[in-house]
């Protein structure tokens, strides 16, 4: 569905993502595990779309340069130079880190505005079905998001994102800051989004503890480069994994 | 992929040696570091005497600088207070007032009135600003724009301050000279000044307050009364230029509020290059000759730099200063991925 070959990306001289490659099939969960400043929130970024219009802010105010090598293929077209706009149109929809909610808008409001893609219908059934996959946000409609803590925000974020009809959604750390039982809930919605709505998503997290057992393929990202690959079991079952994602 | 290149971006050798002041070896070095500045100074000093033939000229040189003190301040209140402020002219109207009182009503010669001038001019400044400045958001922004607008109704309507005649008659400078290096003297070391200053842990307070207000309530530090201080300090710069351009003409009017004031200022940082504050000195050098160019033109020259700021804003926001000093410290070359 998604492949991404040799991805790089500079932030001036410093390399951010070295010699990506990632591919996500249809209907598949793929997780992309590592610490801080492995270069998950850039890959996001970049197969978001989102970096170009950085880039071009950055060159504008006479910032870092940044430049971009690699291909990303989207459905068999190359998605490479499309900005973030179009390729929502197409079905890739990031919910970003830190969720970057409308603070001042109702719930209610920030899941409309993520169906300005979506037809009146689609949008209304959308809605029913996210309140459905977070029950507690139905109480939270009238309320401003920017007060209400962080899971429920969290949970509101991935309901505005399902609201644009992602065929492939990108989760940028969705247990950020969150509890461990709120960690739960988010992570168990990952794969009923996929079963219920044939969603495929790519999730990244520095947990990999409660988002490992829900992934089918996974990258472990380690300065910019993958340093490990595979599914499920066969990172569950490796050694450097387990000693260093799980502590055993 | 295997053809893939990029520009890279490298400090160039020279700046690397003299960053550090221990490691200045060379006459050539010395020269990296001082040239810029030394072009700068060496230039404004000159202009009085290279222009000598034209007093027409000579006068747009004290502009410039009167254009210049006001987007240094405009500069150092935006970018590094972050308080947008929209009345260069309000600061300009009032220091000129103040200076004039002082020269007709008090009989003060100028070396007295200027300053004097300055320094209440900017202190009651600062008082009428401080009620909005524990506000965050555009309401500074509006609060500047409305008082110059505020001051010129009020001198019209209640005919205080010499009403619509203003004040005549302020007492000149001795000669020539005074007036000219006077006011370039006092801009160059002012700006070098407000740099110098901004590097001190007093600077460092004032510029955190711009990037996290509450960061900097949390440590314990009154931010309201930071930023006072910092509009005093850009009000004093307002306040000078108004004083000194009073005391240039010998009069004052309620065209000392002019909406171009605040707005020329503004130009010729964004031209100049935004948070440099050397970069507005150079913004208002190209600025205010170009507007006397086309003074033929009347009112048609607004449009030319409105232009001539649009163009800079979409195609080169950084300015002109900033890009010059990426240029001057830095070179480019391809390199293979």
């Amino acid at each position: 569905m998604l492949t991404a070959d040799g991805l790089m990306v500079f932030y001036e001289n410093m390399l951010a993502l070295n010699n990506i490659s990632l591919r996500c099939d249809e209907g598949q969960v793929v997780g992309v595990f590592g610490a801080n400043s492995a270069g998950k929130s850039t890959l996001m970024y970049t197969l978001s779309g989102i970096i170009l219009d950085i880039r071009h802010k950055e060159k504008m105010r006479g910032g870092e340069r940044i430049s971009l090598f690699g291909d990303v293929h989207y459905r068999g077209e190359a998605i490479g130079e499309l900005k973030a706009n179009q390729r929502a149109r197409r079905g890739i929809v990031l919910c970003p880190e830190r969720r970057r909610l409308f603070p001042e808008s109702s719930v209610l409001e920030n899941l409309k505005i993520g169906a300005y893609l979506a037809s009146r219908d689609e949008a209304r059934e959308t809605l029913g079905y996210v309140l459905e996959l977070f029950p507690p946000l139905k109480k939270l409609l009238k309320r401003a998001a920017g007060f209400l803590s962080g899971g429920e925000q969290q949970m509101v974020a991935i309901g505005r994102a399902l609201m644009a009809q992602p065929k492939l959604l990108l989760l940028d750390e969705p247990l950020l800051g969150l509890a461990p039982s709120v960690q739960q809930v988010v992570v168990e919605a990952i794969p009923v989004i996929r079963d219920q709505r044939g969603i495929s998503v790519i999730v990244t997290e520095q947990y990999a503890r409660p988002v490992m057992p829900h992934v089918d393929y996974a990258y472990i990202l380690e300065n910019g480069s993958t340093v490990l690959e595979g599914t499920r079991d066969e990172l569950l079952d490796n050694p450097d994994v387990k000693s260093a994602y799980f502590g055993c | 992929m295997a053809q893939a290149r990029r520009k890279e971006r490298i400090d160039r050798g020279i700046k690397v040696r003299s960053d550090s002041i221990y490691a200045l070896s060379s006459w050539e070095e010395i020269a990296y570091l001082l040239g810029p500045r030394a072009l700068l100074i060496g230039g404004f000093l000159l202009l009085p005497v290279v222009l000598l033939p034209s007093p027409y000229w000579s006068r747009v040189a004290l502009s410039v600088c009167v254009v210049a003190l006001l987007a240094v301040s405009f500069d150092f209140l935006a970018n590094f207070v972050g308080l947008v402020s929209l009345g260069g002219a309000f600061f300009y109207g009032i220091g000129g007032y103040m200076a004039a009182v002082a020269s007709t009503e008090l009989g003060l010669p100028p070396v007295v009135a200027i300053p004097a001038g300055t320094v209440l001019g900017a202190a009651v400044c600062t008082l009428l600003l401080v009620p909005c400045l524990p506000l965050r958001g555009i309401y500074f922004a509006i609060i500047t724009l409305m008082y110059p607008l505020f001051m010129t109704r009020l001198i019209e309507a209640t005919e205080i301050l010499g009403g619509t005649e203003g004040f005549r008659g302020i007492t000149g400078f001795s000669s020539r000279w005074t007036e000219q290096y006077g006011l370039i003297v006092v801009t160059l070391a002012g700006v070098f000044a407000l740099r110098r200053f901004l590097a001190e842990d007093a600077g460092l307070v004032i510029r955190a307050v711009k990037d996290n207000d509450q960061a900097v309530r949390a440590s314990g530090i009154n931010v309201t009364w930071t930023k006072a201080k910092a509009v005093f300090v850009a009000a004093l710069f307002g306040c000078f230029a108004g004083a000194y351009y009073v005391h240039m003409y010998r009069n004052v009017g309620i065209s000392s509020f002019a909406l171009d004031l605040s707005i020329m200022p503004i130009a010729a940082t964004v031209i100049g290059g935004s948070g440099t504050l050397v970069g507005p000195l150079i913004g208002a050098l190209l600025l205010v000759p170009l507007s006397e160019l086309l003074r033929d033109f009347g009112s048609l020259r607004i449009v030319v730099y409105a232009l001539v700021l649009t163009g800079f804003v979409v195609l080169q926001s950084e300015g002109l200063m900033n890009f010059a000093t990426r240029k001057y410290q830095q070179f480019e070359r391809w390199v293979r991925v």
